[in-house]
């Protein structure tokens, strides 16, 4: 009797204040990671990115964060039917093709406005998509069904921003901070940068961590003619010191 | 060529699981038996018999009444439940049911997945037969144990002991063969097709490329309705967006179990919310891709009815499809390797690209480096350094 009484006030609360006013805890299961392939995997706690979470690139300037989520998309163009792009501007697909990607998984969806990367998110993330890269931040009222999609769809949601709003950083599981230490040269060219990245907030697994990254540009065939031999056969663009 | 068979008894049967394990006759008196549980198999009754010689037979069967409506809703129950696991499925009053595997990735699991809907179904475990076709399928069908399956690589080989009465022949027909001595269908395959024609008809040739394993008839294919709805009535009207957004997941909820259940998609959309004075509002949408997920429905219905400024409070929510497609496409449980999520995610970028343009979505055409061109460059460049 207690049981029919209590689920009838579930229903009243999600009735009168949405679906996800209420979650039942045997709802929401533990974060799956997503191997992304990268040293931050190290960081999350869970061995990889969450699915079914926000995780978040932060740092201001050139601190090496979008190069860290492109070469996290080209992973995702391989493992997953679709990576979608939601470009709230700064999004250049020509910077892409060095990392590899695989070309028949990715999409971009061009979002004029904030109100468009937010429900072009919530959409996508609902109908399953594997991966989606946030270029931008997304209206503070379409976190919460965004949130939800995923977690129901498993997607990897990844932002990058310069410095997350505050409901963008509260609806995160996994917050990483980058920051530039300085620029790698080599042979007076620029070919890299060492950025130190630094856990913020982690939501899906004790403790906080920090390392130092060494991240190397990657130069394409066109650059080749410049690059010395080496530089063009180095394979991974992302090496860690730990 | 592989078809699955499924034998659960008569449709007549199912309408009274309260009766499984009890002798049950079908029919109307002065009529012919319809249909006859197994228990009174052996007091000899069978399907068309008279329904006084039954009773003289099997006096303590229960005697039902048919009612070929209630029939009609079973195998449509039926044939919609086995839609997703085959692209071809018929079902049959006398309890048949056959799936068309040929072209489906993981047989087995669709054979098992029928297996378990048929019980739900029916009640009462299903028997199983795989075969290169529909005639051998059911007769290895009738030979398994319930709930078990009996597969036929080589169907002559098999048919050949089997009695010539399993040939859909009429009673004297029948009879005609037993006084020509054929009597296994080994016996009917031996001699040809002319011969018999020239005893039987027509009937005599189809009956001995059956017996041979031949398998001239091919599965009807049952396709979906056409139309579907749901709808929720409000004890009190409705203001509040968030319950309006709550009914209608759970109503697209409810369409898509129907949808999956049927293995359709629905082709045009409409929402009509109903006002106290009796009058409405609606939209309606014909989507490009056929929606047949909770996702689908409610992402597009979702995005309404947050936009949606009703003019006075709703005392009711209608979500109807008027235009449902029942595509092979949309059976994507057939899919290799279960990606029908890949379909969703497709079917909402398309709905995204009606909501705010083309443009808003585009898949980037990437000149990726070519590695061997790469090498080439290091490898010419070589040389010159040296």
């Amino acid at each position: 009797m207690q049981e029919v009484a209590l689920e009838s006030a579930i229903n009243s609360i999600r009735v009168r204040f949405g679906s996800q006013a209420l979650t039942r805890a045997a709802e929401m299961p533990p974060p799956q990671p997503w191997l992304s392939g990268t040293p931050v995997d190290r960081l999350t706690g869970i061995g990889g990115l969450p699915r079914g979470r926000l995780t978040l690139f932060t740092g201001s300037g050139t601190c090496g964060k979008l190069t860290l989520a492109l070469s996290v998309l080209a992973r995702a163009t391989h493992e997953f039917a679709h990576a979608i792009v939601i470009d709230g501007g700064g999004f250049d697909p020509w910077t892409l093709p060095p990392y590899s990607p695989e070309p028949g998984a990715l999409t971009v969806v061009r979002a004029p406005a904030l109100e468009i990367a937010g429900e072009a998110a919530t959409t996508l993330a609902r109908a399953g998509a594997g991966f989606l890269l946030l270029m931008g931040s997304i209206p503070e009222h379409w976190l919460g069904p965004l949130e939800s999609a995923a977690n129901r769809s498993g997607t990897v949601v990844l932002g990058v921003v310069d410095a997350p709003d505050r409901a963008l950083a509260h609806a995160s599981s996994f917050s990483l901070g980058f920051s530039r230490a300085e620029w790698i040269w080599d042979r007076g060219q620029l070919v890299g940068l060492r950025a130190s990245a630094r856990c913020v907030k982690n939501r899906v697994a004790p403790p906080l961590g920090e390392t130092e990254l060494e991240i190397c540009y990657r130069l394409g065939a066109l650059s080749v003619t410049e690059a010395s031999v080496e530089v063009a056969e180095m394979e991974p663009c992302v090496s860690a010191v730990v | 060529m592989r078809v699955c068979c499924g034998l659960t008894g008569h449709l007549e049967l199912a309408r009274r699981p309260d009766l499984y394990g009890a002798p049950v006759i079908v029919g109307r008196w002065d009529e012919h038996v319809v249909a006859a549980s197994e228990e009174t198999l052996p007091f000899g009754v069978t399907p068309g018999m008279a329904m006084r010689q039954a009773e003289h037979l099997c006096p303590q069967a229960t005697f039902v009444l048919p009612d070929e409506e209630a029939v009609v809703r079973i195998r449509e129950l039926i044939s919609s439940a086995l839609y997703d696991l085959a692209p071809v499925v018929e079902v049959r009053d006398e309890g048949v049911a056959w799936l068309d595997l040929n072209g489906v990735v993981s047989a087995g699991e669709s054979i098992r997945e029928a297996r378990r809907r048929l019980l739900k179904a029916i009640g009462r475990e299903p028997r199983l037969g795989l075969a290169p076709g529909p005639f051998s399928a059911r007769l290895a069908a009738a030979r398994a144990r319930p709930g078990r399956l009996m597969q036929v690589d080589d169907a002559s080989a098999f048919l050949a002991p089997l009695p010539s009465r399993e040939l859909p022949l009429d009673p004297e027909q029948l009879e005609r063969l037993d006084l020509l001595g054929l009597r296994t269908l080994g016996a009917v395959a031996a001699i040809g097709p002319r011969e018999l024609e020239s005893q039987l008809g027509c009937d005599g040739r189809h009956a001995v490329l059956l017996a041979r394993g031949l398998e001239p008839d091919q599965l009807e294919a049952w396709r979906p309705p056409l139309f579907t709805s749901a709808h929720r009535q409000f004890g009190e009207p409705v203001e509040d967006r968030e319950a309006l957004l709550f009914v209608a997941r759970a109503l697209c909820g409810d369409l898509a179990d129907e949808l999956g259940l049927r293995g359709a998609g629905a082709k045009h959309v409409r929402v009509r919310l109903l006002f106290e004075s009796a009058e409405f509002e609606k939209q309606e949408v014909i989507v490009r891709h056929p929606l047949s997920s909770t996702a689908e429905l409610f992402g597009l219905i979702g995005s309404w009815i947050k936009s949606w400024q009703p003019r006075a409070p709703i005392t009711e929510l209608w979500i109807e499809l008027p235009v449902l497609e029942g595509a092979g496409r949309r059976q994507l449980r057939l899919w290799a390797g279960g990606d029908g999520s890949s379909d969703e995610v497709t079917a909402a970028m398309e709905r995204l690209q009606e909501r705010f343009g083309d443009d808003v979505v585009w898949k980037p055409q990437l000149l990726l480096p070519i590695h061997g061109e790469v090498a080439r460059r290091a490898g010419g460049a070589a040389p010159e350094g040296l």
